[in-house]
């Protein structure tokens, strides 16, 4: 059954949100998502009492009349990496969730699924700005380390997608994959520019696109004075008259995502923060089935 | 400006609520930090400045239009310079009825009146009227008191009875006429309670003050309230206001003194003095009282009963005690007092009368058409239009072609029985001061008490209809034809298709409407003064009355009612005053309403209050 992302957000710690979704969501999985595991051997080391008898290596045995056992070193499968918009537009929420909480839950709950399935992780947080970054690791300890990062986060101030997106393009050099996490309130041509640099250094991108409820149906009545997050602008609206032409813009910016990100291969989801966070692991692990 | 219906204006009220609800219902200005402001701006959005102005516009546009639909109702105009003009006046209606010509009281009125014009107000115009029967203004109101109280001097008092409603009337009239604003009349009076007719009540100006003045009661009098002939005697009703006394009453014959009779009567007393008659013509009954009232000290009886005019009754065999029993004995029972005989007549017998036998006739009461032929008819026709009086009865025997011929309109007759699960048919009054019906006036109910059970349907353009029944049908109407009148009755007066002839308002019904019918070829031969019909002077005595080729003596005698020596209070008459004002109103009414139908603001303000409403909805919509 899937969490709603508002009672999910308030449970204490980010590690246990995280867990709490993935293990949730796994258990209710069919197929594994630990296929294609693969490690690599690292060395033998003579058999010690408590050692699993499976990992003997019976030839080695029959050779040298020693106990030894295997002793693998797990293969990393993917350098993930989690974009998460910080931008002040991230703080609205309006069901008892933000988008930034909503977007955070998710960023913790891919961190886990990502260490579960042996990936290495890593999180560049933005606004105007590059404001944390964690390289990709998936050493012990490193989702802890991933969690603090993420947990410590606070909301920034202006969005600006496309600059934080092409200098970590520029840093990465190993094939992997990226997860862009942020409303994409910004201007689409340069956010799609910045994906694409993506893609042009052979990662794979997937992106969620998190907008809240109000801002899919724009369900105000009376006369309202809306003030930007961001920028601190004011407009006094009239909702009956204003609505369609919002939801017309609303809809034009998805359709566009939709389009050109999908026409590049990208993938795209749409998130509302009512929706299950299950939806958007599924659409992870759909991705990355394509990508190995 | 002013209005017409000013009360509509307390709707302009209602301008409050919109205004109060603005105040209450202000809500703090919703605000909502936004992520997707961006967006927004591509869509319609308001200044915040423009929009308090709008909201102040739409409250300004609301209140604009309440007040202007109020202001509409209200029905404004603007009045002429003229009335604006007003002016105060003191009306003095000086009483000049007979119970106000006893020596020395007349002098005493006389004499408040003076002073009631010497107490007017500086400034006030000053009128004098006189009235008794009728109201006669002796002196317009005019800013010379000096011409007012000359015209009391001319004044006397007369013979007539006393009518508080003509004088207030005239009175309000020669305000308004004067152009007074607020006047005050002043009635100076004995305060003679028949002055009032029961339940009567008068209108006079708005803002107008009525002052009774008393003058006192009359001082001892006696007087002779009836005389009439009963056999070989006259009957005398002698009252005596004074201490009691032996009262000697003398018959004069002719002019011959006949007899006298001597009667004890105690003080408050009326006592009927019979004295014996002999033959003559006219008979004079009075008695001495130099200290009181002296028209009422005779009393006028014409002895001749042959010149008595007649009552025809048209039935179908002439038999009254079998074809009209209750019309017969309602009439006879008051023939005498009303001064006709009755005579029965069988429709085929009327065209053997000729127009001279039929003329003599004070009015024709027709049960029934049975018999009576093309000649009847005619003779019948030109009794109506020589001013004679025809009462139709149109029962089953009447036949609603003749009714059409008499009547010279298109008058349909058939019966009609009580509509189907219904028995219950009344009379009810449609026109209550109509002369038949004014009698009932005080108690119209009682002309409901009657049942009827059949009637006839009846129409004629050129009737009016008095009464109708309960159940909307027309049941009595009233035709002039040429100089003279006719009634027709939707039902039968015998007890067959109603019960009205076993109800008490029978027989006045029957005798007003024999007595209107028949005003107007009048054969009576004894009036009061204020009924006496033209040619004859209205002061006690012998007339001779001619109508047509016929003349004929006849009695005048003063009004019995006058000399009722009962007062009322100044209270009761204050409380009789109508405060309504509604003569006075309704005359302003009418020229307010004539200049607001002229100028017709209304409209335009109503078609200012539609366009304030629609431009309303177009800024509401804008400011939702």
């Amino acid at each position: 059954m899937a969490l709603d992302p508002a009672v999910v957000a308030r449970l204490g710690t980010l590690e246990l949100r995280a867990r709490t979704i993935v293990e949730g969501f796994l258990s209710g999985l069919h197929r594994s998502p630990f296929k294609g595991f693969s490690v690599e051997f690292a060395e033998y080391r003579q058999y010690m009492p408590g050692d699993d008898l499976a990992t003997i290596d019976w030839k080695v045995y029959a050779r040298s009349d020693r106990h030894y056992v295997k002793k693998f070193e797990e293969e990393t499968n993917l350098d993930c990496h989690v974009i998460l918009d910080v931008s002040a537009s991230m703080a609205y929420g309006s069901k008892g969730i933000t988008k930034f909480a909503y977007a955070q839950a998710l960023a913790a709950s891919l961190g886990y699924l990502m260490n579960r399935q042996r990936d290495a992780i890593g999180l560049t947080a933005f606004d105007d700005r590059v404001v944390a970054a964690l390289p990709a690791s998936s050493r012990a300890g490193h989702l802890h380390a991933f969690l603090v990062t993420l947990e410590q986060l606070q909301i920034g101030k202006s969005t600006n997608v496309s600059k934080p997106l092409h200098r970590l393009a520029s840093t990465l050099t190993k094939r992997g994959m990226v997860v862009l996490i942020s409303d994409l309130l910004d201007d689409p041509g340069e956010v799609i520019r910045g994906l694409k640099h993506f893609q042009f250094r052979g990662m794979d991108v997937i992106v969620f696109h998190v907008l809240d409820q109000d801002e899919i149906v724009f369900p105000f009545e009376r006369a309202t004075r809306f003030e930007d997050l961001e920028s601190g602008d004011e407009i006094l609206a009239v909702p009956a008259l204003a609505r369609g032409d919002y939801l017309k813009a609303m809809r034009g910016l998805i359709d566009r995502y939709r389009r050109e990100l999908g026409g590049a291969g990208i993938d795209y989801q749409l998130l509302s923060t009512n929706q299950p966070l299950e939806l958007a692991l599924l659409s992870y692990l759909s991705t990355r089935g394509r990508v190995l | 400006m002013t209005f017409l219906s000013p009360l509509y204006l307390i709707g302009a009220a209602a301008a409050a609520i919109p205004i109060v609800l603005h105040f209450l219902h202000r809500q703090p200005e919703v605000r909502v930090k936004f992520a997707a402001v961006r967006l927004l701006r591509q869509a319609p959005v308001e200044d915040t400045r423009k929009r308090r102005i709008r909201e102040w516009l739409l409250l300004a546009l609301r209140v604009a239009a309440l007040v202007l639909i109020a202001a509409a109702f209200a029905r404004p105009f603007f009045p002429s310079a003229h009335a604006s003009q007003a002016v105060g006046a003191t009306i003095v209606a000086l009483d000049t009825s007979l119970s106000m010509s006893a020596p020395a009281q007349f002098e005493k009125a006389k004499q408040l009146a003076k002073d009631a014009i010497r107490r007017a107000p500086a400034g006030d115009l000053v009128g004098l009227l006189t009235f008794a029967d009728t109201a006669q203004a002796t002196s317009p109101p005019s800013a010379d008191r000096a011409v007012a109280l000359a015209a009391i001097d001319g004044a006397a008092a007369g013979f007539g009875g006393t009518r508080y409603r003509a004088a207030l009337s005239a009175a309000g009239q020669m305000a308004l006429a004067a152009g007074a604003a607020n006047p005050t009349i002043v009635v100076v009076t004995d305060l003679q309670a028949s002055g009032w007719d029961a339940g009567e009540r008068v209108g006079v100006p708005e803002g107008a003050r009525v002052e009774t003045v008393d003058v006192g009661a009359p001082a001892a009098n006696l007087a002779i309230t009836n005389a009439e002939a009963r056999g070989n005697q006259i009957v005398a009703s002698v009252r005596n206001a004074g201490p009691a006394r032996d009262v000697r009453v003398s018959l004069t014959i002719d002019g011959k003194h006949a007899a006298d009779a001597v009667q004890p009567i105690d003080a408050g007393e009326t006592r009927d003095v019979a004295i014996a008659s002999s033959k003559g013509t006219e008979a004079v009954v009075s008695v001495d009282d130099p200290a009181g009232i002296q028209g009422d000290n005779a009393r006028y009886v014409v002895l001749d009963n042959a010149s008595q005019p007649a009552v025809l009754v048209v039935t179908t065999n002439g038999d009254l005690r079998r074809d009209a029993f209750y019309v017969q004995q309602a009439l006879s029972a008051s023939a005498a007092s009303a001064g006709f005989r009755v005579e029965g007549v069988a429709g085929s017998a009327l065209g053997t009368m000729d127009a001279q036998q039929l003329g003599a006739a004070e009015a024709v009461l027709l049960m029934s058409t049975r018999g009576v032929d093309a000649k009847s008819r005619a003779l019948l026709s030109e009794y109506l239009e020589k001013g004679g009086g025809l009462f139709v009865a149109a029962s089953a025997d009447v036949d609603g072609d003749v009714l059409s011929d008499l009547v010279g309109g298109a008058m349909s007759e058939s019966a009609v029985a009580a509509p189907a699960g219904r028995t219950e048919r009344h009379l009810a009054p449609i026109d209550p001061r109509h002369p038949v019906l004014q009698p009932f006036s005080a108690d119209v109910a009682t002309l409901g008490l009657a049942t009827f059970r059949q009637i006839a349907t009846l129409a004629a353009k050129a009737c009016d209809t008095i009464a109708s029944f309960t159940t909307g049908e027309p049941a009595m109407l009233d035709c002039p034809v040429g100089d003279g009148r006719a009634l027709v009755f939707a039902s039968d007066l015998d007890n067959h298709d109603n019960d009205l002839p076993l109800k008490a308002t029978f027989v006045p019904l029957l005798l007003e409407s024999i007595r209107y019918v028949g005003a107007g070829h009048r054969r009576g031969t004894s009036f009061v003064i204020g009924e006496t019909p033209p040619g004859v002077a209205p002061r006690p005595g012998f007339a001779t009355l001619t109508t047509g080729r016929v003349a004929r003596r006849v009695a005048v005698n003063v009004n019995p009612a006058e000399l009722d020596t009962q007062r009322v209070s100044p209270d009761d008459f204050q409380a009789a005053v109508a405060r309504l004002r509604d003569a006075g109103k309704a005359d302003a009414q009418l020229k307010s309403s004539d200049a607001e139908g002229r100028q017709r603001i209304w409209q335009y303000l109503l078609a200012a209050a539609i366009a304030v409403l629609v431009a309303e909805s177009v800024v509401s919509m804008r400011t939702a």
